[in-house]
């Protein structure tokens, strides 16, 4: 490519921007979390960790944060343990109407998560009496279950069947076959589909957003709640805290199985 | 055909609509060497696909040391596969590829290590046992699928073009290889290779397939001198073909030579070397001249179109461009019973 | 070995079921709500959704947001993918990285920050008053403009990630050859680059547009209750309200949004691709 000293400065700054602008906002976070004054302010009047420390004090906060741990694994979990087999059956076997199956499968991508949430509280939380807990986690797995299938589809991908044959050749049985030598090639993928899983629950508002209740919130709805009340730094805090975990999570996953590959 | 070792009996498969093997019978001795020779796409690989048990049969039986396993799973015939795709485990060293049928069939460590050990020994690759596929040539995974395959000691063998990637001298080398181990441990063995020197060389047994169909088999020997087809003689070596019909020798689109003397067989073949140049009742063109080492092939156009000669390195040249007197002697032509 | 359709369809069940059960028929019943009249179906429940001038406005205001976000992530993210592009390989790995981070950290986290900068005594209002541009605190906060910023930022990352991949597999000499044969910059993007990348561009235009068009995070925080957005007025009118079927025509109107743009979008993409 042809490049001209300008480009290639313009360039730069470009990017310069681009990326103090995205990223940016997160030192602002972490300079208001640091703050010493009553309000969240940037640049810091005063350097403390009352308002980090304040964050462990603050009850619901702990109890929504273990309950959207919580969620994001076991939802996460449930979505791999259906979706891995649609990924499988779908790159080696001929399914019964392939299509319909795909369509159902992608069917959470193109509808609004907040709809979700609606219908089932609705649906199935009004009218049947589903525990909102077990919404929460119905409508979490049904979110996730299409970027599970589609991750692992694409580790799949670059793995041939006929290894599977020869390990069938060799006496294995077709879940011993899947077991030895499938899994352990596409260990990276499930991973990457974990981590991103339970990133995306752990973050996620707008399904949640009609399905929690009375001592069942997830940590950013709470985050919401309580903004909308109180403007003290704590959620500035707590916001900081969220990002370097994202941080170090981004950190850990790039080095084990560079992670950029499947987002 | 239903007795012997393996025999299969009007055996058809297919991929969906389209039948990839139609109706075809085949019987085994134990202990015996065929040869599955023949074009690209004729059916070798999913003939062995259906006897290892990765290809349910559309119809038609398969019998194993007596036993109907037509319906029996792949894991539990006892039947070795070599795949042409190598299918090594890529995320397994190449001792635990050779060691995983030993492992699934509970097999001690000790022993594990001597006969892993044993056979990479015999494929020339002690001291590789700790490399990746990937960090292998092709040459040497072909070797590992190999072994892998023959460490479980397999009542039957298919192998799949198992020396395709493998240079000349190493070829030989395994060539022979292969043939001792099957000697010294009586599997039964069927070979597909496109390569007919490789099939007489190894092959108590010549099987050659067209299109889903045997077209001929027998020794290596009968096969080679006495092709009953076009097809077959052409597989063999007789590059020149040509029907016989009312003193003329034919070509198939209708160009015709006169025939010296009386055929008594419906098309006649002959070899490059077996076409005699610079004398004869007919002449060509010389369309081309390639040197092939200890002969000299030449190409030339005749009234029955092109025919393929070859010539002693050592004997007058002609050149491309130039007429050339030539005969097809009936001695030197393999009689077949069809032209087609 | 993989012929047996039973075996595949005993893999693929639980999840069709699951889905089938948990989330499409309860997402049907609610959206077919919307269509029910006095008397049978019907399309009352939109013709009395969109006479309200307030529910106009904020549809409007949500296809607006959509397509200038959209536009504004894909020519920043073309600057920013050429320049990414023009990177050595490891350094590219890194800046790729940086990219991916924010779509890793919480939305609202994300969404916050926008507050600590732009209200009444955040980082962009002490800077006018210091540059003496403004006498009082401006309102920033609360305003379309703010919604805006923070979808780009929330946004952003994917339309540049799409792109750069878009831009890798363009082959490489391309560019080169176009200006050899005296295309001026402006003319090889638009009859080079931009054919070659349309796919790429599209994947990432439906990203961002579907996106935007059915957020609530940043349209709650950064706009309130003054700039709704669709789903901040479904929330608003279901819970506050109670007005359950001006939420399933919302719902409606984003699912088809969501499912046209998606569609139409990936016919451009393959129908005039290439
Ligand atoms: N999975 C498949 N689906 C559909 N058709 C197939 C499939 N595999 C093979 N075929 C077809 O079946 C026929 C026989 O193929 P096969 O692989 O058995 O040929 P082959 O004799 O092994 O050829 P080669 O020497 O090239 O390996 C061919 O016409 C091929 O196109
Ligand atoms: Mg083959």
């Amino acid at each position: 490519m042809i490049r001209l000293p300008w480009m290639r400065i313009g360039g730069w700054a470009t990017l310069a921007l681009v990326l103090l602008f995205l990223i940016g906002p997160f030192a602002v976070i972490i300079g208001a979390a640091l703050n010493a004054g009553t309000v969240p302010a940037f640049p810091p009047q005063g350097i403390s960790l009352r308002w980090v420390v304040a964050v462990f004090e603050v009850q619901s906060f702990r109890a929504s944060f273990f309950l959207s741990v919580w969620l994001a694994v076991g939802s996460t979990l449930a979505a791999l343990v259906l979706g891995v087999p649609v990924a499988y059956a779908l790159a080696r076997y001929p399914v019964p109407g392939k299509e319909a199956v795909r369509a159902v499968v992608t069917a959470p991508v193109v509808v609004p998560g907040i709809i979700v949430g609606l219908a089932l509280l609705r649906h199935a939380v009004v009218p049947l009496g589903v525990p909102v807990m077990e919404a929460l986690f119905l409508a979490h797995t049904a979110l996730l279950l299409p970027y599970a299938v589609r991750v692992v589809a694409a580790s799949l991908e670059n793995l041939r069947p006929d290894i599977e044959e020869a390990a069938v050749m060799l006496g294995a049985t077709r879940l011993g076959a899947f077991l030895r030598v499938v899994l352990p090639n596409i260990r990276n993928g499930i991973l990457a589909a974990f981590i991103l899983g339970f990133v995306t629950s752990f973050n996620q508002v707008p399904v949640s957003l009609f399905l929690t209740g009375p001592g069942v919130s997830t940590l950013p709805i709470d985050m919401l709640a309580y903004m909308e009340f109180t403007y003290d730094p704590s959620v500035a805090a707590l916001s900081a805290l969220l990002a370097l975990m994202s941080l170090a999570v981004v950190l850990v996953a790039e080095r084990l199985l560079g992670i950029s590959r499947f987002v | 055909m239903t007795d012997g070792f393996l025999a299969l009996s009007g055996l058809t498969l297919a991929y969906g609509g389209t039948v990839a093997v139609d109706r075809l019978d085949l019987a085994m001795a134990e202990g015996e060497l065929v040869a599955l020779l023949g074009p690209s796409g004729c059916g070798k690989t999913t003939t062995m696909r259906a006897v290892a048990g990765l290809l349910q049969p559309r119809a038609g039986t398969i019998r194993l040391a007596g036993r109907d396993i037509t319906h029996v799973p792949a894991n539990k015939r006892g039947v070795g596969l070599v795949f042409q795709s190598y299918a090594l485990f890529p995320h397994l060293s190449v001792f635990e590829n050779v060691a995983f049928g030993l492992r699934l069939a509970g097999t001690g460590r000790d022993e594990i290590g001597r006969r892993v050990a044993e056979v990479l020994a015999m494929v020339g690759l002690t001291g590789f046992e700790r490399r990746l596929p990937k960090e292998l040539s092709g040459g040497q995974q072909q070797r590992v699928a190999l072994a892998r395959s023959v460490v479980v000691r397999p009542r039957l063998l298919l192998l799949d073009e198992p020396l395709s990637n493998l240079d000349a001298r190493l070829r030989l080398e395994m060539r022979s290889e292969l043939r001792r181990l099957q000697r010294e441990l009586g599997v039964t063995m069927v070979y597909v290779t496109h390569d007919q020197a490789e099939a007489l060389a190894l092959a108590d047994r010549i099987v050659v397939m067209r299109e889903g169909r045997i077209e001929q088999e027998g020794p290596p020997e009968t096969v080679y001198t006495r092709p009953r087809t076009a097809f077959v003689a052409r597989f063999m070596g007789f590059e020149t073909c040509l029907a016989v019909n009312g003193g003329r020798l034919v070509a198939p689109d209708g160009r015709s030579l006169p025939l010296e003397g009386a055929a008594d067989a419906p098309a006649l073949a002959w070899r490059p070397h077996g076409v005699v140049l610079g004398r004869g009742p007919h002449t060509a063109r010389v369309l081309g001249r390639s040197y092939l080492g200890q002969s000299v092939e030449y190409l030339l156009e005749t009234d029955a179109g092109p025919v393929k000669a070859e010539a002693a390195a050592d004997a007058p040249r002609f050149e491309p461009g130039t007429t050339v007197a030539f005969d097809l002697p009936l001695a030197a032509a393999a009689r077949l019973e069809s032209a087609a | 070995m993989f012929q047996d359709r039973r075996i595949g369809l005993a893999l693929v069940l639980p999840a069709t079921l699951f889905l089938l059960a948990g989330f499409v028929l309860p997402v049907l019943v609610l959206l077919s709500g919307s269509l029910q009249g006095p008397g049978g179906w019907s399309f009352d429940a939109y013709v009395r959704f969109f006479a309200v001038p307030l529910h106009q406005e904020v549809f409007w205001r949500t296809v607006r947001l959509g397509v200038l976000v959209t536009l504004t992530c894909a020519v920043v993210g073309y600057a920013a993918a050429f320049a990414i592009v023009n990177t050595a390989p490891s350094a590219r790995g890194k800046l790729i990285g940086l990219l991916i981070l924010p779509l890793m950290i919480s939305p609202v986290a994300r969404t916050y920050a926008w507050i600590v900068i732009l209200g009444r005594t955040g980082l962009v209002n002490q800077a006018l008053q210091g540059l003496g541009l403004a006498d009082g605190p401006v309102r920033l906060l609360f305003t379309e403009t703010a919604v805006f910023i923070g979808l780009v930022q929330l946004f952003l990352p994917l339309m540049v990630l799409t792109l750069v991949s878009a831009l890798e597999n363009l082959p490489a000499d391309v560019m080169s050859a176009a200006r050899v044969l005296g295309a001026g910059w402006i003319q090889t993007f638009v009859r080079v680059v931009l054919p070659l990348t349309r796919e790429g561009l599209v994947i990432g235009g439906t990203l961002v547009f579907t996106g935007a068009v059915t957020a609530y995070i940043t349209p709650a925080v950064l706009g309130g209750s003054r700039v709704l957005m669709l789903e901040t007025l479904l929330y608003q009118r279901v819970s506050v309200a109670g007005d359950i079927v001006s939420g399933s025509v919302i719902a409606a109107i984003l699912v088809v949004m969501s499912y046209t743009t998606n569609v139409l979008l990936r016919r451009i993409a393959a129908g005039r691709g290439r």
